[in-house]
């Protein structure tokens, strides 16, 4: 009851009571052990139960892994003979270069790790603040990155088609930079400060585009005198391996499942019977065949298809097929989206005019993507554990390598190790993009 | 309903500027969905500057009548011409003509992932290919004379039924468009909020804005209306002048229906 104090006459007027603190024992970090952990004599036991398993396995652990480990062995008989029941995290050691970028030449693994700062380069704008043209960068990372890569991996002669898109890469590799850089300091775009120095600003906005033409022209013109005799020897994909062929398929396929399944998605909704019914007879198809089948037709039957003069390698083949199976499931997660954005949005995009595809893009969507971040992620995830697959079809991915590891006739019998390092590494991945999906999605939420 | 809403600037009928020229003819309209007949015959012409004001029980195909007038639906039947382009299964331009009719929902439909002024700069920008700053000038015109230029930042979430109304109109302004077509527009809403949505449409009658508006809201009829149809059964059963609908209505029907709504 609100206190209340007669006034002269007969209005009564309301004064809300000031608010008290609860009472201690329900708040702090003793209210929350009470409230929680012991509420009653039962979940006190429950609760010294569970801490003593959780000891006794952490203790185990610590005892194998670390106490007990071996870091400095030549053999795996000499980390038995120095510590019989510890963790031989030497022989981790030694094979740690193969386990990463598997038979790739020691001489050449640079070009491995600059491949990647490349792509950590080409994407970290993307977490800039208040930077414009994110879209148009995300876009040249998936045009023009892939040609870029491809050549520093696989190496050898440049037919004219790589030269261009390599020399094409590196030059909008370094006007995305110079964006950035000319964004940060001057606040506005490369494009706009192009226009103002070339003393275009004052024309047409239509003839706004020359200058930016004309300065990418001439940043091309450098690259190919700084790059166009540039070669690097060719590495065989039969070398590639380990980590960095995981994370090569895993990006791939998460790269090309979102577009790919978008567009499978949206042809399933299409009007069209023809294009309706094609996606929806591929869609069905490869969901409901396992992966390994999948990748074992991609390397024996897809050939049958091709011309005769026109073979791809076997991980090109397999590659092609992880991205047809991923693209087929997030079709699925892509439709559930689209879905859930209510019939009222299309009807209001339409209502203004805006064509299918502005509205897709511009209204339907962000929305639907917006929605779909939980399961997008934890697909992904699945992605990248089920590119483990590919070792059944001979790719010295991350898992053979490490099984290899315990083949070696000097290692012979290393098996738990690997296998555990290997755990560890995809658990950082996994839980990394878990982690970041969880921000995001909160990040998303407040601007709702 | 209508003895609760009081419509600021009083009751009387405000002066309509209606041209003889023909913007919307519905020729014999028929349309199905499925087997089910949902108009029937319809005939209709409406003025430039005209205002109607369409009623009727619910189900009785209303908003079909006026989604076919931007072909959110379609007809099978008949001939529906909307500034001398007819409608058919092959108008080539239908998203030219969308961009010149604007709507109104019962439910809003804001995008609810865009801020209150980017749902407004949305069409003229990807529609029209207006710059940007000339979109958001114009969204702030509009935004002002819906009355909500500072929650111009906001999230259509933060606002409330009425002010998200507010902005679904004004956004539709942006586009400057000939007609204006409202679906119900007050029936979501809490009723003191009813008032400041029928005031923006009032204020926009009287800019000689041609309006078609599906409502039962009879003040707001009384006051705006140069024609006011009742519907039933997907057929056009009386069309009238309002002061003659609501004193003196021809068929049974109507006097059934506007008795109903009145005695609530
Ligand atoms: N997409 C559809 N498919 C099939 N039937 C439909 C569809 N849309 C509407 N109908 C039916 O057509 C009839 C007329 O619908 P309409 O929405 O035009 O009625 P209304 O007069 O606007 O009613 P309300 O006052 O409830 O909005 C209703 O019986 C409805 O069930
Ligand atoms: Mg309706």
């Amino acid at each position: 009851m609100a206190s209340v104090e007669s006034q002269s006459g007969d209005v009564i007027v309301f004064t809300p009571k000031a608010s008290k603190p609860p009472p201690p024992t329900t708040v702090g970090v003793l209210g929350w052990l009470r409230e929680n952990l012991f509420y009653s004599w039962f979940s006190a036991i429950v609760t010294f139960a569970a801490l003593y398993l959780i000891f006794i396995t952490f203790a185990a652990l610590y005892q194998w892994g670390i106490a007990d480990a071996v870091w400095e062995a030549e053999s795996r008989r000499q980390c038995l003979d120095a510590s019989p029941h510890g963790a031989c995290w030497a022989g981790i050691i030694v094979w740690f270069n193969g386990i990463i970028y598997g038979r790739f030449p020691l001489d050449e693994q640079w070009r491995v790790d600059l491949g990647f700062i490349l792509l950590v380069l080409w994407l970290a704008p993307f977490w800039f603040p208040r930077l414009t043209g994110k879209i148009g960068i995300g876009i040249t990372a998936v045009v023009f990155y892939p040609f870029l890569a491809g050549y520093l991996f696989a190496g050898g002669e440049r037919g004219w088609f790589m030269q261009t898109m390599v020399l094409l890469a590196v030059t909008v590799f370094i006007t995305n930079w110079l964006h950035i850089v000319v964004s940060m300091v001057t606040g506005r775009s490369l494009r706009e400060w192009v226009v103002g120095v070339t003393g275009f600003a004052d024309k047409h906005e239509r003839l706004h585009k020359y200058p930016m033409l004309g300065f990418q022209g001439i940043v091309l013109i450098g690259v190919y005198l700084w790059l166009g005799n540039w070669s690097v020897s060719e590495v065989n994909t039969n070398l590639w391996g380990g980590l960095f062929l995981t994370l090569l398929i895993s990006v791939l396929a998460i790269v090309t499942a979102l577009p790919g399944g978008v567009a499978l998605a949206l042809a399933r909704r299409s009007h069209m019977p023809v294009i309706r019914v094609s996606a929806i007879a591929f869609i069905e198809l490869f969901r409901s065949v396992p992966l390994i089948t999948v990748l074992f037709m991609a390397v024996t039957m897809m050939p049958l298809f091709l011309p005769p003069d026109f073979q791809l390698n076997k991980l090109v083949q397999a590659i092609i097929g992880v991205c047809l199976f991923a693209a087929a499931y997030m079709a699925e997660v892509v439709r559930g989206g689209l879905q859930a954005v209510p019939n009222g949005q299309y009807e209001a995009a339409k209502a203004m005019g805006l064509t299918y595809w502005k509205s897709m893009n511009l209204i339907i969507l962000p929305q639907a993507l917006k929605l779909m971040i939980p399961n997008i992620v934890s697909n992904f995830l699945g992605l990248v554990k089920d590119t483990t697959l590919v070792s059944i079809i001979g790719l010295y991915d991350m898992l053979l390598m490490l099984k290899a590891a315990g083949q070696n006739p000097i290692w012979i019998g290393l098996h738990t190790e690997p296998l555990v390092f290997g755990a560890i590494v995809y658990f950082i991945l996994c839980f990394a993009m878990s982690q970041y999906s969880q921000a995001l999605e909160r990040k998303l939420k407040t601007t709702r | 309903m209508s003895e609760e809403v009081v419509l600021s600037g009083g009751e009387e009928h405000i002066a309509s500027a209606i041209s003889e020229e023909v913007v919307i003819t519905f020729e014999d309209v028929n349309k199905w969905y499925g087997e089910f007949h949902v108009l029937k015959d319809i005939n209709l012409s409406v003025r430039k500057g005209e205002r109607i004001v369409i009623c009727g029980p619910s189900g009785s195909g209303k908003s079909t009548l006026i989604r076919c007038i931007n072909r959110l639906e379609p007809h099978q039947d008949g001939h529906i011409v909307v500034n001398g382009v007819n409608l058919d299964a092959n108008v080539k331009n239908i998203d030219a003509i969308r961009s010149d009719v604007g709507m109104v929902f019962q439910s809003f439909n804001l995008f609810p992932h865009l801020t209150v002024v980017e749902n407004c700069t949305l069409a003229p920008m990807w529609v029209k290919k207006m710059p940007l700053a000339e979109a958001e000038q114009i969204a702030m015109k509009y935004l002002e004379r819906v009355k909500i230029p500072e929650q111009a930042q906001k999230y259509p979430g933060q606002l409330s039924g009425g002010q998200q109304q507010r902005v679904a109109i004004a956004r539709s302004l942006c586009m400057n468009p000939s007609i204006m077509l409202f679906d119900e527009p007050t029936s979501a809403l809490d009723p003191e909020m009813i008032s400041e949505v029928l005031d923006v449409m009032v204020e926009l009658a009287e800019t000689g804005m041609t309006m078609l508006c599906v409502t039962h809201e009879m003040a707001f009829a009384k006051k705006v209306a140069d024609r006011v149809i009742f519907m039933d059964f997907g057929e056009i059963v009386e069309e009238n002048a309002p002061d003659e609908f609501f004193g003196n209505a021809k068929v049974d029907r109507t006097q059934l229906f506007l008795s109903q709504i009145l005695a609530h």
